[in-house]
């Protein structure tokens, strides 16, 4: 479904991303782990069109993304849930939500989408006129991820949704996130939460200094003393 | 004091304070959503004034309806200026400053056309009603302030409805409170930055016209009422509507009482004193940044 070839990003001199390639089928969930600094955002911000690389090529269900902007990016139905959540302060719950079917096709079905938002995290909604800012940071992340939902992704990526958060609220983020995927959301989740990321996907990279440091399904990381102790801090 | 005056100050304090918060919209949503310091906001205003002028004099058109015939022509005009002269610099490192400087730039090279086309002299807008009053007991409205009022009432309305009913205006908002997620969710900067721009400048117009309604003007009148804009945007907040009327409101009045009861030198000392307490004691306005 999407497919990264040779990626290479700079800031200005420094270089964020070196060579990386990846590679997400549909339905599948993909953990992206690696620690501060590693590139994780970066690799998420190039797919959104927020950065452009320097080398190499995203494919998009076989079609390049070269050059294409993030409201093109949008409209394909890649979404990203910002890390740090990124939500509109001032504005309601809801306006917070209807901002991310902004674009005509999603704009077209938002009522649906928004009772389909509503059914998924239901405390929301008795919170929909609310100002953003005044809610707890768990409610925040439910708002940023609802507020993705309302785009209609195909592919949904999560920059560290749990970053910040009660253990309770956190859980609840994974809870969700798995539950949509079961549903037939491809996902990729960036995470420092090791140990739960990789019981909830199916296949996981490890980035370190702009790479992938290494690759496998998860489980088989989870098992791998020598990768948990020098790749994953365990 | 004598309460009739103090009631009717009052009075010509709010209808020139709506004109100034009028005005001062626009300059708030340039500055809060595209971080740009628009110098020139004000001789925009004084263009709207200067068409109405013309169209009076020359054909006696009402300045309600050269208000409404500014406002979509400014628009384009300023849809313009955003492409030619605006974006290129959303490359700049320091985006504020560099705005502040093209801007203060365009001030000087408007307002001496200003000069060129309508001479130095001072004007007024003297529709058919301007020595009309509305008498309620002790009090009188003039018709000429009624309608400079009722105008920027409207426009400060419109600009109301526009930012929180409309699709458009919600993404002028989302911009100006995370450009990055509004960018992720498919917004389109340099759209949005043009049209948040080129309603700023069409509702200067309007807010020109209707402040030429209460006073007279010349080429350089665009500096105070500048100096007012920057008073009302840092009481009201940056980018707040509410707070920006408000906020115009509070200095009309001010304004107004100081009119009626101090010598005309502590006027602007007076003004401009608030100015300075507001920036040293509440940079963020009485009402906040956002809203
Ligand atoms: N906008 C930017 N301009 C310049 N350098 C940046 C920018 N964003 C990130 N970097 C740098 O690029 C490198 C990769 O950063 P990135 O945010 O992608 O890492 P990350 O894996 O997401 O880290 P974290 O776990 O802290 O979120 C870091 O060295 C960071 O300092
Ligand atoms: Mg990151």
């Amino acid at each position: 479904m999407l497919e990264i070839d040779g990626l290479t990003v700079a800031y200005g001199k420094m270089t964020a991303l070196r060579d990386v390639s990846m590679a997400i089928r549909a339905d599948d969930m993909v953990a992206l782990l690696g620690g501060n600094g590693a590139g994780k955002s970066t690799l998420l911000n190039t797919i959104s069109g927020l950065v452009q690389p320097e080398k190499g090529e995203i494919r998009w269900q076989g079609q390049s993304l070269r050059g294409l902007g993030p409201d093109i990016i949008c409209s394909l139905g890649i979404i990203q849930v910002p890390e740090g959540r990124k939500l509109f302060p001032a504005m309601t719950v809801e306006e917070n939500l209807l901002m991310g079917a902004y674009l005509p096709a999603a704009r077209k079905v938002r009522r649906q989408s928004l009772d389909w938002v509503y059914s998924h995290m239901p405390h929301l909604a008795q919170r929909r006129r609310q100002r953003a800012g005044s809610l707890s940071g768990g409610e925040q992340q439910m708002v940023a991820i609802g507020r993705a939902l309302m785009a209609r992704p195909r592919l949904l990526m999560l920059d560290e949704p749990s970053l910040g958060l009660s253990p309770r609220a956190s859980a609840e983020v994974f809870a969700i996130v798995s539950n949509l995927n079961r549903e037939g959301m491809t996902t990729i989740i960036v995470s420092q939460e090791v140990q739960e990321t990789l019981s909830i996907t199916s296949y996981a990279y490890v980035m370190e200094n702009g790479g992938i440091a290494l690759h496998g399904p998860s489980a088989a990381l989870r098992e791998d003393p020598e990768i948990k102790k020098s790749y994953l801090g365990l | 004091m004598d309460p009739v005056l103090v009631i009717q100050s009052l009075i010509s304090g709010v209808m020139m304070g709506m004109v100034y918060a009028l005005l001062g919209v626009g300059f708030s949503l340039t500055w809060g959503v595209m971080h740009v310091i628009h110098i020139s906001h004000a001789v925009f205003g004084l263009l709207g004034a200067y068409f109405a002028y013309t169209l009076l004099t020359l054909y006696g058109v009402d300045p309600v309806v050269s208000a409404m015939v500014s406002t979509p022509l400014l628009f384009i005009v300023a849809c313009a200026v955003y492409q030619v002269l605006i974006r290129p610099l959303t490359k700049a490192r320091e985006m504020v400053v560099a705005s502040m400087i093209l801007t203060f730039g365009l001030a000087i090279i408007l307002e001496n056309l200003l000069v060129l086309v309508w001479k130095a002299d001072p004007r007024l807008l003297t529709p058919s009603y301007a020595s009309e009053s509305w008498i309620i007991g002790p009090f009188y409205l003039q018709y000429p302030h009624l309608i400079g009022f009722a105008l920027s009432l409207v426009g400060i309305s419109s600009l109301y409805v526009f930012l929180k009913k409309t699709t458009t205006g919600m993404a002028v908002r989302a911009a100006w409170q995370n450009q990055e997620a509004a960018r992720l969710y498919g917004v389109n900067l340099f759209r949005i930055s043009m049209i948040t721009f080129a309603l700023a400048v069409s509702t200067a117009g309007a807010g020109g016209i209707s402040l030429a309604l209460l006073y007279s003007f010349e080429p350089h009148s665009h500096n105070l009422w500048l100096i007012y804009l920057f008073l009302v945007v840092i009481v009201g907040g940056v980018g707040n509507v509410i707070g920006t009327a408000l906020a115009g409101l509070i200095i009309g009045v001010i304004t107004g009482l100081s009119m009626a009861f101090l010598p005309y030198q502590w006027v602007n000392l007076i003004t401009f004193g608030l100015l300075m307490v507001f920036l040293i004691f509440r940079p963020h306005g009485l009402f906040g940044e956002v809203g």
